[in-house]
């Protein structure tokens, strides 16, 4: 697809900030902006934005967006009034759940309340077999009665999911062109396009959360389109999806559930873009904010997903980056339990009151204040100097807080913390390589976001990691991993069946089936189809087991014969990497197969940069856990380093968005392009 | 302990729990049984070197306080014998508190030559031999007919497998390759946490995972002996009977409890409990305290990560050859009525000192087996439906309908699972309210589920008891909630409807129907302080009817557009207000 207009824009909302990054795409040169994130006004925020970057709107030929308005919709659960249509009989589906006591000591624990409830709950005859045949055809006529019901008592979404819709979706396409047709313009979402996945209660969730934010999106996209479009914007908008690529503003009005991870998903696709240049193809991903360290896995070049989350406690089917966020960021808070447990986070103080040293009336000990009254920040020179920091409020914090009732020195109780939260972190990790079986010592860990450079040498330690890599601007990087996302369409279908001769063309055929479909959406993007590249892929499992295990089909891997053959070789191998045991010729079983079609965009360029200040020589006195004591240690501007500058820890690296600690034992190497490599010094 | 190691201990902690995470992720993700894979029913640990528990991530909370005392038994068994690589096997039912089902699969962890922690899991198995496929049986009268018994044999010794162990268990059971597939699952989840425990071990030192814990059990003993402390002193307690041991349908089959408060301890005494029982609803002695000292632990630290700090504050009177303390070779199937009935006495003894804490009484556990053994009639299979049902209101919420009431964290099996499994179709799986209590706080809902056999050849089994002095008792004046039943061809003139636990029932021809009705949850507190709002919601729902709304509830309501409302000048009047 060529392009022909000069900028390219990508536009990621947080939850304080929204960040613009602008790439000429000729220079290659990039253009920053910021603007606070008010949710009641986000889209004349981003107009706003725009006309900052000080450029003609008509020149710019995409916008890339990562947007936050679904997934704050479902944690606040605040969304449109959605109606349900289900098989008669399991209309309680979403409200009897799995039953399961997620905290297995707490009696009076209770799960999500229905989105639901059971009064807009309608059930219409029709049945399918496991197989997808046909048992009881669809009653129109009982359908229309129940949707008219619906929309009396107020409903502006419909959801609907029949039983075994996975196997044939004949019933929902049915039901969903009848009910168009009679009620043009109505918030429809059918299980089968939404999740073609088996687990009743898991898919109907997924639909009806679909439903439930489907309007509100759609609102929002259009009412961004149509601001976009009064300043004379006439160029495609995109939206990041949750598995990192992006699709046009309509695909994702009307299944706006697989865009809930449009924010995080930008770092970790840029994450995979500037791994790619540096030539690594095993990195940890981890992103370092206020409140949550989101931590994504790149394996062997390849981004992992996964095919379902939870949000807000209910379960979410589809394709998405396996992003683990857990409760820990700067804000983190350190408290101690009933029983004098030493605990940091998951709650945080957030941007307000925000740490006790910000002097904005928190009380509670936070990550920042003890790296404060450690001497890894400069008081008078956070945001380069825009926030004038209370060091003596943070010691304070700490010593009544924590050190005292503890019985411990306050710089060893500030260190706790942040040994504690490193910890925390470290089991993030953890939980995304080690329980699958992946040795951290074998990956880079590229540390962004905020606190990216404070987290980076202490984190890597704890798990050994080799290698880490703090990018050009970190508190920048999501935003700036947009730009280098492409175009993905997924396509699955759950077909539970041996995995033998006798069913194998049926797999080839349901793979050609959805690959076409996949590389059909991608096309409508304006690729031609021999620009779009396709990604096949199956689940597997031994026959007998329920879980399955995804192995992706080389291009090599065509024939019903070499599928057979390979597939099982490699399920084979991952099922002994990953549980110690697996026989080569036991019965095999295919599940789901899965397609992913992705229409290639030009990245932006990575390109050298020089040092572009000089610096005084300054030191400060710094805790190091190593050290046991404060050190005199060097304070260093990020810009002033030359390329291919090495530092021997001890030191700290400051720039105005963040700082990168490097404590003795560790060497730091700026490279051509400007990105810090940390790694320890070889003993 | 220094300074420096609190937060190293925590650290210890946190991985042990993490470790037992990754156990249980690869027991679920490796297992062939759905009562693995979706049910969960089961139990993840790691434990010390003397068997006390570090740390857990439990399906079933039963198993994890149980599982010491099996590691413990098998450390008397084989003292200085146990060996680096060595896979150990154990169900018997008096060792492990539950039932021969349930079966234990440990290792030893070895640091540098050193014994330093056992790794263990168990496990439900979808068959262990004897009279009835899938266990659970409801009229044995001895352990032996209740399948084949494992103490502690070697089921891999230093790595090398024993093929006559695994033959014997593939020769005992009627799936031999589900059952084969989960025990390759519970060794895996064994080795995963043999290498975490290792790598803790490489990182900290042995020395450090021992010091560590033991300061974390002592400061978890201290915090629940300080949360005792704050109990009223004195002596509660409470009793209930079951209907029947399936045996003998007139004894007197009471379990009594009394919870004896005094200063930092508590004392259980089962004491005046029935006798062990003919038929197998005893529950063997550790499964007795590992159930109470669980509920306590609940009630009073529920969200700790569990370990043995929890447990050592309390003392049990409970001598053997009662029917919770019964001796081999009582039977002790269905041991899981008296698991609820001590989790619903505990409730029902610590209301008054604990009013925030305990619920109304819930449901007694219930569910569906279907079963081929002759493949004759198509292939074999043994399927376990446990079902959910109603557990009591709160003392802020209404009561949930959830599997089981006081054990743990046990999904359902997807219909769209069960069906791609098993010959069988789900005709209609509902919530059915009518069982319910009524309350200020209602009692959770049971659930009405029906069942098409789509071949012949197959039994039925349905779990139920107590449908005479109900678990689901009410708290503070809500009702009792009503006990499950099960209904073969319902609404023809072949109906059979069964009210207590039946087994064996077959073979039942291809085009049967079942249904089966679980109970609900008891009420808590009046119906009439029940929030106007709330009843209309119910009625709206369709959970309540107009007309009881107005005579239990006191609350009138009327049809208003497409809906209803609340005439409030006549609640009012009703409510006497």
């Amino acid at each position: 697809m060529e392009d022909n207009t000069r900028y390219r824009l990508s536009i990621d909302v947080g939850g304080t900030f929204m960040d613009f990054v602008l790439l000429d795409e000729q220079s290659g040169q990039l253009r920053i902006e910021k603007q606070p994130s008010l949710p009641t006004e986000l889209a004349r925020q981003c107009l706003k934005g725009i006309m900052q970057l000080g450029v003609d709107i008509g020149s710019i030929g995409k916008i890339f967006h990562g947007m936050t308005v679904g997934i704050n919709a479902l944690l606040q659960e605040r969304g449109a009034r959605v109606g349900l249509i289900t098989t008669s009989g399991f209309r309680d589906v979403l409200e009897i759940g799995r039953g399961a006591r997620k905290e297995v000591y707490n009696y009076l624990y209770k799960g999500p309340p229905p989105i639901v409830e059971r009064c807009l709950r309608r059930e219409v005859p029709e049945r399918l077999t496991p197989r997808g045949e046909v048992l009881l055809p669809i009653d129109l006529a009982a359908l229309h009665r129940e949707v008219d019901a619906l929309l009396q008592q107020g409903v502006d979404a419909l959801a609907i999911t029949f039983l075994h819709a996975y196997a044939n979706p004949v019933h929902e396409i049915a039901a969903r062109d009848a009910i168009a047709a009679r009620h043009p313009g109505l918030a429809i979402s059918v299980s089968h396009e939404i999740a073609s996945e088996w687990r009743e209660y898991e898919r109907t969730t997924t639909t009806v959360l679909n439903a439930f934010i489907q309007p509100l999106v759609r609102n929002y996209i259009d009412s961004l389109t149509h601001e976009l479009s009064a300043a004379g914007y006439r160029q495609p908008l995109a939206i990041i999806q949750s598995n990192g690529g992006v699709c046009s503003a309509q695909n994702a009005s009307a299944r706006p559930i697989r865009t809930l991870m449009s924010g995080p998903a930008g770092g970790v696709i840029g994450a995979k873009f500037l791994s790619d240049h540096l030539g690594h193809a095993n990195v940890i991903c981890a992103d370092v904010g206020g409140t949550s360290y989101d931590v994504a896995i790149i394996e062997d070049g390849c981004i992992l997903e996964r095919s379902e989350t939870e949000i807000a406690r209910r379960p979410v089917v589809g394709s998405l980056i396996d992003i683990t966020s857990i409760g820990a960021g700067g804000g983190s808070i350190a408290w101690l339990d009933h029983r004098q447990g030493f605990r940091v986070g998951p709650q945080s103080a957030g941007a307000a009151p925000g740490p006790v040293c910000f002097g904005r009336g928190g009380t509670e000990p936070t990550v920042t204040d003890a790296h404060l009254i450690l001497g890894r920040l400069d008081p008078a020179n956070f945001l380069g100097g825009r926030m004038p920091l209370d060091a003596e409020a943070a010691r304070r914090a700490i010593e009544t807080r924590i050190a005292a009732p503890l019985g411990l020195e306050l710089q060893v109780a500030a260190d706790g913390i942040l040994s504690i939260i490193e910890a925390n972190m470290a089991n993030a990790i953890r939980s995304k390589t080690v329980a699958r079986g992946l040795d951290p010592r074998e990956f880079v860990l590229l540390s962004y976001g905020g606190g990216g450079g404070l987290f980076a040498a202490g984190v890597a330690a704890e798990l050994e990691i080799p290698e880490v890599v703090v990018p050009v601007a970190p508190a920048n990087f999501s935003a700036w991993g947009i730009l280098t996302t492409d175009y993905i369409e997924d396509a699955a279908r759950t077909l539970v069946m041996p995995f033998i001769d006798a069913t194998i063309d049926n797999v080839c055929a349901t793979l050609a089936e959805l690959e076409s479909t996949a590389v059909a959406a991608v096309a409508g993007y304006g690729f031609a189809p021999q620009e779009v590249r396709r990604v096949r892929r199956m689940d597997l499992r031994y026959k007998g087991q329920e879980y399955t295990l995804t192995v992706a089909l080389g291009e090599t891997c065509v024939t019903g014969r070499e599928i057979l053959v390979q597939a099982r070789r490699d399920f084979v191998a991952a099922h002994r990497r990953l549980y110690g045991h697996g026989e080569l010729e036991s019965d095999l079983e295919v599940v789901s197969l899965r397609c992913r079609a992705i229409g290639p965009v030009r990245p932006p360029r990575l390109s050298a940069t020089a040092s572009t200040v000089t610096s005084t020589a300054r030191t400060r006195p710094v805790y190091f856990r190593e050290a046991g004591r404060f050190v005199e240690t060097p304070i260093l501007e990020r810009e002033s380093l030359r390329p291919g500058a090495v530092v021997e820890g001890p030191a700290v690296i400051e720039e105005w968005t963040t700082t990168t600690l490097l404590p003795p034992g560790w060497r730091v190497e700026r490279d051509a392009m400007g990105n810090l490599l940390l790694r320890p010094v070889s003993k | 302990m220094s300074t420096v190691d609190v937060v190293l201990a925590e650290i210890v902690r946190n991985r042990l729990i993490a470790a037992t995470d990754e156990m249980a992720k690869t027991l679920i993700r490796t297992a062939f049984n759905p009562l693995l894979y979706e049910v969960q029913d089961f139990g993840v640990s790691i434990l010390s070197p003397t068997g006390e528990l570090w740390a857990e991530t439990p399906g079933c909370t039963i198993f994890s306080r149980t599982l010491p005392d099996v590691v413990r038994a098998g450390l008397a068994r084989w003292g200085t014998e146990l060996a680096d690589g060595d896979v150990l096997i154990a169900n018997d039912p008096y060792e492990t508190g539950t039932h021969i089902s349930d079966t234990s699969v440990y290792m030893p962890v070895f640091f540098a030559g050193r014994l330093v922690a056992f790794c263990g899991t168990t496990a439900h198995w979808a068959d262990i031999g004897g009279k009835n496929p899938g266990g659970w049986c409801p009229d044995t009268t001895d352990v032996y007919q209740e399948g084949i018994c494992f103490r502690h044999q070697k089921l891999v010794e230093a790595g090398v497998r024993s093929v006559a162990v695994w033959d014997l268990i593939a020769d005992n059971v009627r799936v031999p390759a589900v059952v084969k597939g989960d025990l390759e699952a519970q060794i895996s989840a064994c080795l995963q946490g043999r290498e975490r425990v290792q790598a803790l071990c490489t990182k900290y030192g042995a020395a450090m995972l021992q010091q560590g814990m033991e300061y974390v059990i002592a400061r978890t003993d201290r915090s629940m002996r300080d949360a005792v402390r704050a109990l009223v002193d004195g002596e509660y307690g409470a009793s209930i009977r079951l209907d029947s041991d399936g045996v003998n349908p007139n004894g007197d089959f009471r379990i009594n409890l009394r919870v004896i408060v005094n200063g930092d301890r508590v004392r259980f005494s089962l004491l005046g409990s029935a006798a062990s029982t003919l038929g197998p609803v005893n529950m063997p002695a550790p499964g007795t305290r590992g159930t109470l000292a669980s509920v306590l632990k609940g009630l009073l630290m529920p969200h700790d990560p569990a370990n043995e700090g929890h447990a050592q504050c309390m003392d049990y009177e409970l001598p053997p050859g009662l029917i919770v303390s019964p001796v081999r070779p009582a039977p002790v199937d269905s041991y899981g009525y008296a698991l609820e009935c001590l989790t619903e006495l505990m409730f029902r003894s610590l209301a008054g000192i604990l009013p925030d804490q305990c619920p109304a009484g819930g449901f007694q556990i219930s569910g569906v087996t279907l079963s081929r053994s002759d493949a004759r009639y198509g292939a074999p299979f043994v399927m376990f439906d446990v079902l959910d049902g109603g557990n009591g209101g709160q003392p802020a919420a209404d009561g949930s309908t959830m599997m089981f009431v006081g054990n743990g964290d046990v999904p359902n099996i997807p219909v769209e699972v069960l069906e791609t499994r098993f010959p069988v179709r789900v005709e209609r799986l509902e919530l059915e309210p009518r069982v319910a209590g009524a309350g200020t706080f209602r009692g959770g809902a049971g659930l009405r589920k029906e069942y098409l056999l789509l071949e012949g050849g197959m039994y039925t089994m349905f779990v139920t008891e107590n449908s005479v002095d109900p678990t689901a008792a009410g708290c503070r004046g809500g009702s009792n909630g009503l006990p499950s039943y099960m209904e073969i061809e319902p609404g023809t003139d072949r109906e059979q409807v069964f009210r207590a636990r039946v087994a064996g029932i077959g073979p039942l021809p291809e085009g049967t129907r079942l249904r089966a009705t679980t109970g609900g949850g008891g009420g808590w507190g009046p119906p009439r302080l029940r929030d106007t709002a709330a009843v209309l919601a119910d009625v709206r729902n369709g959970f309540l009817n107009v007309e009881d709304a107005e005579q239990v509830y006191g609350v009138a309501i009327v049809p208003a557009g497409h809906g209803f409302r609340i005439d409030e000048a006549r609640t009012a009047v009703l409510r006497g207000s």
